[in-house]
Parts: structure tokens; C-alpha cells; sequence
């Protein structure tokens, strides 16, 4: 059969893909989008070229959606420690020619575009942990051992940068692949346990405006025109949008430039503020469809692998979610963790295509081909 | 799931139970930090005449709300027509939808009132309360086109040269300097802004002050320019297409840089039209072209000097060398005339050569030095390097050796271009600024000057001459005006040593050059005048650096 006909069979499959997860997904990008604009529009022109690119990467990340989908979750994870390997040299490259911006070093600055590696290496993080986790199920220690130090290497060079959003993502992706690939309960305990004994190390290991935002964090009046800023003003937009919202390019926090990073850490603050509980409940209730499709997915699927895979990448999707909005109403501290899928950000959009693409292969093998 | 719960109870909790709360804070969101411009740093002339400064203006500005209401917008119009300021409803809705991005952010309704404009606006007691009065600080350039080159403007900041500048120093609607000493002075000029913190109302509208930074003020910069001088190399040039220069021949202060035609900065640094920018930009003479600096001419026989050097320098020729002139001579296969075709100079050697501009006389020099060594002693004097005069957009010309040659047509390099590099014409491309600092450096004994704006600054390079040949080549150009072409720019009341030259120009008449220096006994400036399509170096462009530098010498 030749590559083409191979691409369409491989194509042809997208008929069976989860709908009802793309109808969820179709309108979170759109909000996203409109959102941007809403964000930026007391700046202008800038408005309009930041929603268009915007909608440039959401193109940009279904085309990554159909090359992962195209190639199967299968032949991917035959190419994982190449992916992953990839990704850690990509992490590397960054600490040494990357752009510092606020004191971390988290992109490539291509003139055009901003690349952020982080974001793709979820994706090579996931992959590698079905593949690992299947090849030395974690029921001794030393498997157990084993994938902490393979995926140690990706998470000590996020931590470098230092994105501390980032290690947090990948450390509770670790933590339920080990546990869906079945790892014991008295691992998954002392894990935990030893998660929470290091953390006075990890305080440690802040830089001293981390360690605000935490501070901050419990107690937001400690600084309010510093670090407490971006809390205090998110929280009055969200609040301040009330039932149904103040309205469509209405609301005064983001036009009046009150509200800090509103096109990408706090679109969602822009969102509420202008379309109100109501608008926020409709989001969350898209988030909950994609969530719970994806899990379903998971349920349902017969190989072990696809199973773990679509969990890491639920675990990415279900923290970021949790964590963004959570700030944003003033119940978790600042981590700069984006939004998915409305933040703006092409690294983000584009990774969480492919990883869509990925759960979407899982889900179509896990249907049968005959009925 | 439970995790989704628990965030959609906290919106609750916020947008439903504390809702009202949050608006009360929205709307008590009342502090706004308004940046305060810097008045930006006047520029002076040597003499300290103003040449750039700035006034205040007023811009009366609305919300867009506020126009909203019909009859709100009628009372604005029927106001300020009471007033002689006619702006009908719709002109006034035309202008608020030009600029409208959103409800909050104010207006201009009329920019550019005068302080008594808006006093007698404001004392009025029918005085819409929607309007209000911002501040701003308007360039402004007394001199006009004059120095329009040496100056440049001010305008609002590109969004390419936001990029450019570091984050944060610059935000869109700034002022920045294009083009000139604005351009290059900016960080110096611009000062720093300051800050207002002031409390607002719902509608944005500054209700009292809170606190408050002094913007600071940007410094002034004296110039060493003579604005008299460049006033008279204006009218010397009447109008004719060119460029004049003039600076001290020991520290290379620059008294007078004319580019010809000009333009006017005023209405640039007001905003115009691009109607209006596209034409200035298509005129076919370049009015925005700086000739001194960014102009590149074949320097033709004014560029004889150098080869008379280097030819004394590398020992070719003598004092005592001499050639026969007949009115030309055959190079290879070429026959390369003198501008004297009929009969010729007969006997001529270097200071004669240089005198009476023979060409014959430089094409045997030239053919003798070799074309490396015509080379290396341009480049010497500077030909082919920008002078790093203190200007943006400065050109390097041309050096065009044979190396040059090879690489941009392929070809090798024949006798008959050494003898055309010899006379100045061919591929050798100057400006007029580094043809006078060459003559500076013949004048000072030898140093390398760099030409500054600024006063007082100065820079340069001992080139080691040899002072034989330096001597020479002095005498030579000094012969130029006492007996030789150039007499017509000794007419002035101060002894001048200079060189004519007639450029060969393809699109039309001969490019007129004239440089030099006086005093010849104590060399104090160097000028140079080029006329495009002047035809006679002699005549069109010789008076008008020996009235310079006249000028010059009388008034310093």
C-alpha cells in the first residue's frame, strides 16, 4: 500500500473520533479567542492581531491533532524514548540560548513567534510513561525507582529555568500514571508522604518572588500594589461580573488595565468579569465534557498503555484547568500555569492538539472495527 | 469532577453571594497612574539661538459615553460654535469613531489649543463638564527648513521602533526623534517621564491628585552649527539643488550642513496627513534626503589631491617631475582626454597639474602609482568609511578598487580605469561631507578629523603624513585659487586654497564641486559647496565656499 493511501486509511478513521469531546473543545476555543480580543482591546490594534493569531494557532494545533491521530498512540510510543530524548535536549538548548523574561528562562524567541518547550515535553512525558510504566509494571520498587529517575530528568530541567507551574504539572502527571498502571497503595502513600516532607526544601528552592506569591497567596493584603496585585484584581473582575456579567468589551478591570497578564494567565478572570457566573458555569460545565470523555476513554480502553496514556494527559489538562481558575478566584496561589485551551499561546494550543490526536487514537482502536 | 465542584462553588461565592462587594471594588478601582511626558531638551545653536523647542498645547478630550446622548452631543457642538470653533454633531461623532477602541478610553475632540484658546474655553460657565483639557508638549522648529537635515523631527513612535527599544522604555503615542540629531541625541534629549497617581471617577475622569513625580526634563544640546552661516549658504544657493558644508578644519565642529531642497519639519512633528507623507516621499528631487551625508557624487577633479599625495608619497613622481599635455593621451586602446582638448598645458608637473586641474598630468601620476596604492591612500583619507559625523543614516560611498570591480561586474581591472580613478570619476563615489575632511586633514597637517555637532567634541586620527608632499600638494591648491580655476573663490575678503571639479553626471548636466579652506596661512575651516547639474565647478559652486568661508573667518 503506498504512504498515501496508508495516510487516507489512517484518516478515514476520523469518523469514529469522540464528537462530543470536539463539541467541547470546538466552543472552549472560540471563548478563548473572543476572550483574547475582550482582553487587549483598551490597547488598540494589538487586539485584533493577538485574537487572529490566536485563531492562526488553533488551526495549527488541529493539524497537529490529525498528524498525532494519523500516526496512531501505537507508533508513537514505538518512537517515545526518541520523542522524549528529543524534548530533553529541546529543555537543555533552552538553558543555554533561551530568552530570560521575569527572571526565568522558559522560551525561544524566534523573532515572529515564542516557542515554550515545556509544553510539548507533557506530551513526550506522557508517551514515555505508558511505554516505561507497561515494559516494568510498578509493583517493585525499583520499577517504581526506575521511572522516577527517567522522568526526573525532564522535571529538574523545568525546575532550572525555574517554571515552577510546569514541575508541578509534570510531578502530578508522574504521580496518577503510577497510579493507574497500578502501582500499590503503600507506594502511592509514601510518595505522597515524602511529596509533603520535602516541601520545607522546596520553599527553599524558591526565588524570593515565588515565595511572595505564596505568601501572597494566603494573605493577599500583605501587598496589595505588588505581588497581591494580580490576586486582588483578578478577584474583583470575577466578582464584579456578578450573575450574567457586565457584557461584551464592558468590563472595566481589563480595559482599564487593572488586571495584569489578561490575555493569558487571566483570560478567564476577563471572561467572568464581562459574561458573569453564568458564563463561567458554561465554561466549566465544557471543561467537566472533555474531562469526563477522556476519562471514559481511558476506562474503556483495552491496552494498558493507551489507558496510562490518556491518564497523564487527563492529569495535564485536569490540572492546568483546576490550578488557572482556582488563582483566578483567589483559592490557589500564583503559578503562571495557562488556561487550556483559552490562554493565549501557540506552544500550549499546538501540544494540546497532538495530545487530543494521541486520546483520540486510543479511543478510535478502542472501538471495534466491526459491528 | 468533585475538583470542578469545588471551583464552580467559589464563583458562586464570588460572582453570586459577594457580587456586590466586588462591583462597589470595581468601581472604587479608582487609582490610575497617568504618565507625565518630559518636556524634551531644546537644541541651540553655537550662538544659542533656539533652533528646537517646545510649547504646550492643550488637546480637549470626551469619553465616547459621554457623545452617546444625543443631546449631550448637540449642547458640545452648539458650545463650541458659540465660540467660533464650528464642529457640527456628525463631524464630532466622525471624529470620536476614528478613534474609539473602547467605552473607557477618552478622545480627542480638538487637539492643539493655545493656553488662551482653552482659558477662555474653561472660564466659560456653559462650559461642558464632559470635556476636559489634557497637556501635551508640541515640538516646535523656529528656524524651519533651514536646519530641517541637521535636526530631523519628532513623531510618534512606530510600532517597529517599540520593538527596536528596550521593553518598557517607550509605549505606543510617545515622541521620539527621526531622523537628525533628534534621532541621535534621543536619550539625551528625551529626559525621563514622571508619573501621576490620581484618583478618578467611575467614568475614568481625574477627580483629585494623590500623588505625583516630576517628569524630568530632557537636557539641551548646544550645537556648534552658525545658524547666520547657514542662513547665508541658503541664499547662496538660491534655490538650485545641492549641499554645503562647512566645519573647523582642528576639532571638526560643524558650523553649516545645507542639504538643498529641504523641507519643513514643523508640520511633521505635528502629524500630517499620508496623503502629504507620500508626496514628500515620491518628490523626484528627495527633498528628505540629507546630500552631505547620505548624497554620493563622483568627486572628479576635486579628488585630485589624493592622487597628487600618494603619487609624492610613493616616490612615482617629484616636485620637479613633469609631463607633456596635448590635450590627451591613449591608454591602452582608449584615447582619455584633457578638459583642455585644444592644444593641451603643454609642460606640466605637480603644482601646475593641480592649478590648471590638467588631466593628462594625473593620468601619467596615476599610472605610475599603480591603482593599489591610489587605494590605500583613499582609504587613508577616509574614502569609503562613514566620517561617524554625530547624524543618523550616513552614507560610505564608494572606494571601488579593483577588487571591488571584480566582484561587482566580474572583471578585471584595466589601465584605463586607474587613469579615470585618477582624475575622480568612474566607480569612486564621496560624499560631500568626506571630501571636506579630506581637505580638513590636508589643512591641519594631517589629522583625521571626526565632524561633530555637538560643541565642543572632538575626535581625531594622526595619519602620520609625510610632510613633504603635504606641503606640495598645499601649494598646488593654493595656486588653484591665486591662478588657476578657482579664482572666483578668492574674491571674499580671506585667502583660500581649494580644488574645483566638474562631475560627470548621467542623468543630465555636470555635477558643480567646489572645496577648501581658509585661512591659507593658519587653516581655520573647510567648506564645500556641491550644485547638481551646476556645470561649472569655477563658477556655480566656487563662490559660494569662498562667501562661506569669508563669512567664517570674519564672524568667528
Amino acid at each position: 500500500m503506498t504512504g498515501l493511501g496508508a495516510l487516507r486509511e489512517d484518516l478515514s478513521r476520523l469518523k469514529d473520533i469522540d464528537r462530543v469531546l470536539v463539541a467541547a473543545v470546538i466552543p472552549l476555543l472560540a471563548i478563548g479567542v473572543v476572550s483574547i480580543y475582550s482582553a487587549l482591546a483598551g490597547r488598540g490594534e494589538v487586539a485584533v492581531s493577538m485574537a487572529l493569531r490566536q485563531v492562526v494557532w488553533s488551526v495549527m494545533g488541529v493539524v497537529a491533532f490529525m498528524i498525532t491521530f494519523a500516526a496512531g498512540y501505537e507508533r508513537m510510543f514505538r518512537y517515545g524514548y526518541w520523542l522524549y530524548a528529543g524534548a530533553l535536549l529541546t529543555l537543555t538548548a533552552l538553558l543555554i540560548a533561551g530568552y530570560t523574561a521575569k527572571g526565568a528562562t522558559s522560551w525561544f524567541d524566534f523573532g515572529a513567534f515564542r516557542f515554550q518547550p515545556s509544553e510539548p515535553t507533557k506530551l513526550a512525558l506522557s508517551i514515555i510513561l505508558a511505554v516505561f510504566l507497561c515494559r516494568y509494571p510498578p509493583k517493585t520498587l525499583v520499577n517504581i525507582l526506575g521511572v522516577l529517575l527517567l522522568s526526573s530528568f525532564a522535571t529538574v530541567l523545568v525546575l532550572l529555568q525555574p517554571d515552577l507551574g510546569g514541575v508541578i504539572v509534570y510531578a502530578f502527571m508522574i504521580f496518577v500514571a503510577l497510579a493507574v498502571a497500578g502501582t500499590p497503595r503503600k507506594y502511592l502513600l509514601l510518595l505522597a508522604g515524602i511529596a509533603l516532607l520535602s516541601l520545607p526544601v522546596g520553599w527553599s528552592m524558591l526565588k524570593e518572588y515565588q515565595k511572595l506569591r505564596m505568601l501572597v497567596f494566603l494573605n493577599p493584603s500583605i501587598d496589595p500594589l505588588g505581588a497581591g496585585y494580580n490576586v486582588i484584581q483578578s478577584r474583583i473582575a470575577v466578582g464584579a461580573g456578578g450573575l450574567f456579567g457586565k457584557g461584551f468589551l464592558q468590563g472595566s478591570q481589563s480595559k482599564l488595565h487593572f488586571l495584569p497578564e489578561a490575555h493569558t494567565d487571566f483570560v478567564f478572570s476577563v471572561f467572568s468579569e464581562e459574561f458573569g457566573f453564568v458564563g463561567a458555569s458554561i465554561v466549566l460545565f465544557l471543561f467537566a465534557v472533555l474531562l469526563w470523555r477522556m476519562i471514559r476513554t481511558a476506562a474503556r480502553s483495552g491496552d494498558q498503555r493507551g489507558k496510562i496514556l490518556v491518564a497523564a494527559i487527563s492529569a495535564w489538562i485536569w490540572f492546568q484547568i483546576f490550578e488557572n481558575i482556582a488563582m483566578t478566584v483567589g483559592i490557589a496561589p500564583v503559578t503562571g500555569l495557562a488556561l487550556p485551551f483559552m490562554s493565549y499561546g501557540g506552544s500550549s494550543l499546538v501540544s494540546l492538539g497532538a495530545a487530543l490526536g494521541l486520546v483520540q487514537s486510543v479511543h478510535v482502536s478502542a472501538r471495534p472495527q466491526y459491528e | 469532577m468533585v475538583s470542578l465542584v469545588v471551583l464552580v462553588v467559589a464563583l458562586f461565592r464570588l460572582q453570586v453571594l459577594q457580587s456586590d462587594l466586588y462591583v462597589n471594588l470595581a468601581a472604587r478601582n479608582r487609582l490610575r497612574l497617568v504618565r507625565m511626558p518630559p518636556a524634551r531638551g531644546r537644541i541651540l545653536d553655537v550662538n544659542g539661538t533656539v533652533l528646537a523647542t517646545n510649547v504646550q498645547t492643550f488637546d480637549l478630550m470626551v469619553y465616547p459615553l459621554d457623545l452617546q446622548d444625543k443631546e449631550t452631543a448637540e449642547e458640545v457642538s452648539r458650545f463650541l460654535k458659540a465660540r467660533g470653533i464650528p464642529l457640527e454633531v456628525e463631524q464630532m461623532l466622525e471624529r470620536v469613531r476614528k478613534e474609539f477602541t473602547v467605552p473607557y478610553r477618552a478622545v480627542t475632540l480638538l487637539p492643539d489649543l493655545t493656553l488662551a484658546q482653552l482659558s477662555s474655553l474653561v472660564s466659560d460657565p456653559d462650559f461642558p463638564r464632559q470635556l476636559f483639557p489634557v497637556p501635551v508638549w508640541r515640538r516646535v522648529y523656529p528656524a524651519g527648513p533651514l536646519v530641517a537635515h541637521v535636526l530631523g523631527y519628532v513623531g510618534e513612535v512606530t510600532r517597529e521602533e517599540l520593538e527596536r527599544f528596550s521593553p518598557g522604555d517607550y509605549r505606543g503615542g510617545d515622541h521620539v526623534g527621526k531622523g537628525g540629531v533628534e534621532e541621535f541625541y534621543e536619550s539625551v534629549l528625551r529626559g525621563t517621564p514622571g508619573q501621576e497617581a490620581i484618583e478618578v471617577d467611575a467614568r475614568g475622569r481625574k477627580v483629585k491628585r494623590v500623588g505625583f513625580i516630576e517628569p524630568g526634563q530632557g537636557e539641551d544640546l548646544e550645537l556648534a552649527l552658525d545658524l547666520g552661516a547657514q542662513r547665508l549658504a541658503s541664499e547662496l544657493m538660491a534655490g538650485r539643488v545641492g549641499a554645503v558644508f562647512a566645519m573647523d578644519v582642528h576639532n571638526g565642529n560643524v558650523k553649516v550642513l545645507f542639504s538643498s531642497p529641504n523641507f519643513d519639519a514643523n508640520p511633521l512633528a505635528w502629524g500630517i496627513s499620508s496623503r502629504e507623507w507620500n508626496e514628500l516621499m515620491r518628490d523626484p528631487v528627495r527633498p528628505m534626503l540629507n546630500r552631505v551625508i547620505a548624497g554620493t557624487y563622483p568627486p572628479a577633479s576635486t579628488f585630485k589631491v589624493v592622487p597628487a599625495f600618494a603619487a609624492l608619497a610613493e616616490n612615482a613622481v617629484t616636485r620637479r617631475t613633469t609631463f607633456t599635455c596635448t590635450g590627451g593621451m591613449r591608454v591602452g586602446n582608449r584615447f582619455f582626454r584633457c578638459w583642455k582638448r585644444d592644444g593641451g598645458h603643454g609642460p606640466v608637473n605637480v603644482v601646475k597639474g593641480l592649478r590648471d586641474s590638467c588631466d593628462v598630468f594625473f593620468y601619467q601620476a596615476g599610472l605610475r602609482t599603480g591603482i593599489d596604492a591610489l587605494v590605500k591612500w583613499g582609504a587613508v583619507f577616509g574614502v569609503g568609511e562613514p566620517t561617524g559625523i554625530d547624524l543618523p543614516g550616513e552614507a560610505r560611498g564608494n572606494i571601488a578598487g579593483p577588487a571591488w570591480k571584480l566582484e561587482r561586474f566580474r572583471e578585471r581591472w584595466y589601465p584605463g580605469d586607474t587613469a579615470n580613478y585618477s582624475i575622480g570619476q568612474g566607480f569612486l563615489l564621496l560624499t560631500p561631507i568626506q571630501l571636506a575632511r579630506i581637505y580638513a586633514a590636508i589643512a591641519n597637517g594631517g589629522k583625521l578629523v571626526t565632524p561633530r555637532l555637538l560643541k565642543g567634541a572632538k575626535t581625531s586620527v594622526s595619519l602620520q603624513l609625510p610632510e613633504g608632499p603635504l606641503a606640495i600638494v598645499k601649494e598646488g591648491i593654493e595656486e588653484v585659487v591665486l591662478r588657476g580655476t578657482g579664482r572666483r573663490a578668492g574674491q571674499y575678503g580671506v585667502s583660500v586654497a581649494g580644488k574645483t571639479g566638474t562631475a560627470e553626471n548621467p542623468h543630465g548636466d555636470d555635477h558643480a564641486w567646489f572645496v577648501g579652506y581658509a585661512p591659507v596661512e593658519n587653516p581655520r575651516y573647510v567648506a564645500v559647496a556641491l550644485v547638481e547639474a551646476g556645470l561649472h565647478g569655477s563658477s556655480a559652486a566656487g563662490p559660494v565656499v569662498g562667501e562661506l568661508l569669508g563669512y567664517l573667518c570674519r564672524f568667528d
